[in-house]
């Protein structure tokens, strides 16, 4: 069960109401039992035990740490509660991935295959939740969190519905004592919950679902289109994971304010970064944040006598973690260490960049800061290429194609005619988004903002829009593949 | 010079800023070009100039500038 399917339209509301009318002692039954069933739609029934699995152990084992006094002791079960999320992790999702890349290997050792290759699993939400257990366990190593104590509460922290399949990957700081508040109806959290579920739906399927018939013609036969085909696709491509990511971040936090919970929202215009650093600040920001916490900085700290070497090792490491995360594949990877490299390349960088535009008197200028910011659009845009080619062939190919840059026939024509209709949609729809973006955020913000009956009327255009244009098929989202 | 005071020099010295007056509930957003790249030079810094050595743990818990404060206090005291 999707955001964008009937069956939540219908699920949501129903668990609300049965939500709304228990006692609030028994409300973690509501949600969790809620999430479970959520979880299950999924029609995977050993996920579910996967995701038990993950909870029982990253309960017994954040207890287990707590209750230690010695370091020596404290560290030892923190590495295997971890080790054990880890176990899973690996055995759910790079099984496939070892197994196939071990037989290449010692095919051409022995000339044969020696080892079975393990098939490949469907473990959506797997690595989103076992990455926020890590954090659980590794905030009660760092004595900067207690155990959750509750198992209930403790298990709908690992698996609350909105959160589940695809994050943000929450703290247990920030998500547990909201989930043990009591509630109250909450007008302005229901009316803002409420447009930012449906600004996120409006991101996924009139924005991103068309970019999407754009970018998988053309990267899913790549061999078919030239130069300024692939760059349109590519830069496509950009937006739509964008649209489709947020939107559905959008939809999570709506969703969870209806509960008067906020989660941590993943984006803040990323693509108006000024550096790829700041691009990671301001993007999956759940995720980036893990990074930096518990893989960047105790690499960083530990190699610190390097100075900036150590630094630049400690960068490259986690973004080759960062891409393999997101997917057991070359292609992953290789997207993963250009953003360590090209974050690596600008701390090296760093004093002689100061110096430049010391002498050339840009510091502070508006047209550094844009300079700045159409550079590393395109250098993620660059790698944005990896992470969407459907092979690393295919990738090569489209390199190929772009340098030197063959333009070709601008067969882009043909795009247009593959849905004349369906592309006069999404331009309408991408003013729409850059007209309304503004004042969409000042709405989540004040319900006083804009008088009652415009403010009405644009709620209702939005919902038409969507319910009139939007095409509510299964389309999954980007990021429940990683 | 107290060790609060010394510790404000360090910063001084390493954000190239003479004008940082340190308070213990100050934050990396405090101080400008305190990010995770300058932190590494900062805690450097520190253990060359107090001859402390921060353990792993120690390093990862730092919420603000009073928490490193209390740690090169903690190394200070336990080298007497």
């Amino acid at each position: 069960m999707f955001f964008n399917s009937i069956e939540y339209f219908l699920f949501l509301p129903a668990i609300y109401l049965i939500f709304y009318f228990t006692p609030d002692r028994f409300r973690w039954v509501v949600l969790l039992s809620g999430s479970i069933f959520f979880y299950a739609m999924l029609m995977q029934p050993y996920l579910l035990l996967v995701l038990f699995g993950v909870t029982l152990a990253t309960y017994v084992f954040g207890r287990l740490i707590a209750a230690r006094s010695e370091e020596k002791e404290k560290k030892r079960l923190f590495w295997i509660g971890a080790g054990m999320n880890l176990a899973i992790l690996v055995g759910m999702k790079y099984l496939h991935f070892i197994t196939e890349n071990l037989d290449l290997l010692l095919k051409a050792i022995f000339g044969k295959s020696v080892i079975p290759i393990s098939p490949v699993i469907v473990s959506i939400g797997v690595s989103f939740y076992v990455f926020q257990a890590i954090s659980y366990l590794s905030d009660i190593y760092l004595e900067i969190q207690e155990p959750e104590r509750h198992f209930g509460y403790f298990a709908l922290y690992i698996s609350f519905f909105p959160k589940i399949l695809q994050g943000p990957i929450e703290r247990a700081n920030s998500l547990l004592p909201q989930l043990k508040k009591p509630y109250e109806f909450n007008y302005d959290n229901m009316r803002s919950g409420l447009l930012l579920f449906t600004w996120g739906l409006f991101k996924k399927i009139m924005i991103a679902d068309r970019l999407a018939i754009i970018v998988s013609t053309v990267y899913g036969n790549v061999n078919a289109f030239t130069g300024l085909s692939l760059i349109i696709a590519t830069y496509a491509y950009a937006i739509q994971i964008y649209m489709d990511f947020s939107g559905y971040t959008d939809m999570a936090l709506g969703t969870a304010r209806l509960f008067n919970i906020n989660l941590t929202d993943n984006f803040n215009r990323p693509y108006l970064a000024t550096s790829v650093a700041e691009f990671w600040r301001k993007w999956h920001i759940s995720f980036s944040s893990w990074l930096q916490d518990y893989l960047f900085k105790p690499l960083q700290m530990r190699m610190r006598n390097w100075k900036s070497w150590g630094s630049v090792i400690a960068l490259l490491i986690t973004f080759f973690i960062s891409g393999l995360w997101h997917g057991a594949a070359w292609t992953f990877v290789i997207w993963g260490l250009l953003h360590g490299l090209y974050m690596a390349v600008a701390v090296l960088y760093k004093p002689l960049q100061k110096k430049i535009y010391k002498k050339l008197k840009l510091n502070g200028t508006k047209i550094l800061k844009l300079w700045k910011i159409i550079i590393t659009f395109n250098l993620v845009s660059f790698a944005w290429i990896f992470f969407r080619a459907e092979s690393l062939g295919d990738a090569v190919l489209i390199l190929k194609r772009l340098f030197p840059l063959d333009p070709g026939k601008v067969d882009i024509v043909n795009l247009y005619e593959l849905g004349r209709f369906e592309t006069l949609i999404l331009l309408i729809s991408l003013l729409v988004f850059i007209m309304c973006i503004k004042s969409v955020n000042k709405l989540l913000k004040s319900g006083t903002y804009l008088r009652f009956g415009t403010r009405y009327l644009f709620y209702l255009f939005l919902l038409l829009y969507i319910l009139l244009l939007g095409n509510f098929g299964y389309s999954d989202y980007i990021y429940m593949g990683f | 010079m107290t060790t609060f005071e010394r510790l404000n020099e360090i910063f001084c010295e390493v954000f190239d800023n003479d004008t940082i007056e340190l308070k213990p509930e100050m934050t990396a957003n405090d101080v400008d070009g305190w990010d995770s790249l300058s932190h590494v030079n900062l805690i450097l810094a520190i253990e060359t100039k107090f001859a402390i050595t921060f353990s792993q743990k120690e390093l990862l818990t730092f919420r603000n500038v009073g928490d490193l404060y209390k740690s090169i206090e903690k190394r200070l005291e336990s080298r007497k």
